[in-house]
């Protein structure tokens, strides 16, 4: 069966790798898309959707079918890392190990019955969880965290001027939470933002994506077309595509933030979301 | 003026490179994890601290407000780092003393 995958795989790769001889060579200036495409997207896309950044605007409008789905496959991604890797198991739970090290030789023993004590000189006591204490981390990382976020929110807001938006914004977010699972415990995060919220969150924002887009359908315009929110909203129709634009790269950013802190806690604890890094 | 502005800024320049290859340097030749890590963390705090002094004071050569903001900004990027970079080095040799991993000395060579 593994080999027939792989065949299968080669044969694939083989046929895009030769796919890939009929396309126009880099930076050809004949080439379709420097002829067309581009010169279009220079010229109009400011006048048609008041967005300085002409990088945000073929996303998020001219190609905003694409960006959806990119927002989906990350969705899924973090759906299969939670179907793959959570364990529900509860019952079994083993016993609480005690480690001690031995100083001089840095042997670590192991003991599975509760009571033992060791004062020994020579042995020392491991923390079982390998959970770091150590208060200079914690003090800093409480300082970054805010910093951090606020930065995420100026990333997403401001991607329509400069270079950013959903996706990164998105990432920088779920990295404070990772950074405050790491620098205090995994158990402290999963308060702060639990698993369902988490669940529910990375579906949200596929469906402010998906939503405002069908906003468009309903106001009798294509899907993603987001002049026709000027109908509901007390803008002109080019000062609308703006606004949908932010409105679908704040969806963005909360899908990118839940799945990165999805995958994250899935991975570190092993499924179980009781213990880890 | 400009001489002067130049001259600072290639002085400050100049001090990051060292501590830049200095640390670059040390990377590759310590004996061990900890005295690697050592040199890493100097090479981005100083280095990096001397090199945006520099970039802060050629981008105030024409003062106005804007290039002022934009050297406030790059100000607030040395802070982070020199917070941030000594804390990530505590931690990672924090973790290497929790894992059981030795210094090295000179009688005990493996480290």
């Amino acid at each position: 069966m593994k080999k027939v995958a792989l065949i299968v795989v080669i044969l694939c790769g083989a046929i895009l790798i030769h796919a890939t001889s009929e396309f126009p060579k880099w930076g050809e200036i004949n080439s379709p898309a420097s002829l067309h495409v581009s010169p279009y997207y220079i010229k109009y896309s400011v006048e048609q959707t008041d967005v300085p950044n002409i990088v945000t605007s073929v996303l998020a409008d001219y190609r905003g079918f694409d960006t959806m789905f990119e927002t989906t496959v990350i969705f899924c991604a973090g759906l299969a890392c939670f179907l793959l890797l959570r364990i529900f198991n509860d019952k079994e739970e083993e016993t609480e190990s005690i480690f001690y090290r031995h100083i001089p030789s840095g042997i670590i023993i192991e003991f599975k019955n509760h009571e033992v004590d060791i004062r020994d000189e020579d042995f020392e006591l491991i923390d079982s969880k390998f959970v770091p204490y150590d208060l200079i981390i914690k003090t800093v990382c409480r300082i970054l965290i805010p910093f951090i976020q606020i930065f995420a929110l100026y990333v997403v807001a401001h991607g329509d001027f400069s270079p950013g938006g959903g996706f990164q914004g998105g990432v920088i977010l779920g990295a404070s939470i990772i950074l405050l699972a790491i620098s205090f415990n995994l158990k402290t995060a999963i308060e702060k933002i639990s698993e369902k919220t988490l669940g529910v969150l990375s579906a949200i924002g596929v469906f402010i994506y998906a939503g405002i887009g069908c906003l468009c359908l309903i106001l009798k315009g294509h899907f993603l077309d987001y002049g026709k929110l000027a109908k509901i909203l007390p803008i002109d129709p080019v000062k609308a595509r703006a606004i949908g634009m932010l409105g679908v790269e704040i969806g963005v950013a909360i899908t990118v933030m839940a799945v990165m802190i999805i995958i994250y806690i899935n991975i570190a604890s092993q499924g179980k979301h009781q213990e880890g890094l | 003026m400009h001489i002067l502005i130049n001259s600072i800024v290639i002085g400050l320049l100049f001090i990051g490179l060292i501590f830049f290859t200095g640390g670059t340097l040390g990377i590759l030749r310590m004996p061990d994890f900890y005295t690697r890590l050592h040199p890493a963390g100097k090479l981005d705090t100083m280095g990096l601290m001397s090199f945006v002094f520099a970039f802060c004071i050629y981008n105030l050569e024409h003062l106005t407000w804007d290039s002022l903001i934009v050297s406030l900004k790059m100000l607030l990027i040395v802070f982070f780092v020199s917070l941030s970079s000594p804390t990530a080095t505590h931690a990672i040799v924090d973790a290497g003393i929790r894992a059981g991993l030795k210094p090295w000395t000179k009688k005990n060579k493996e480290g």
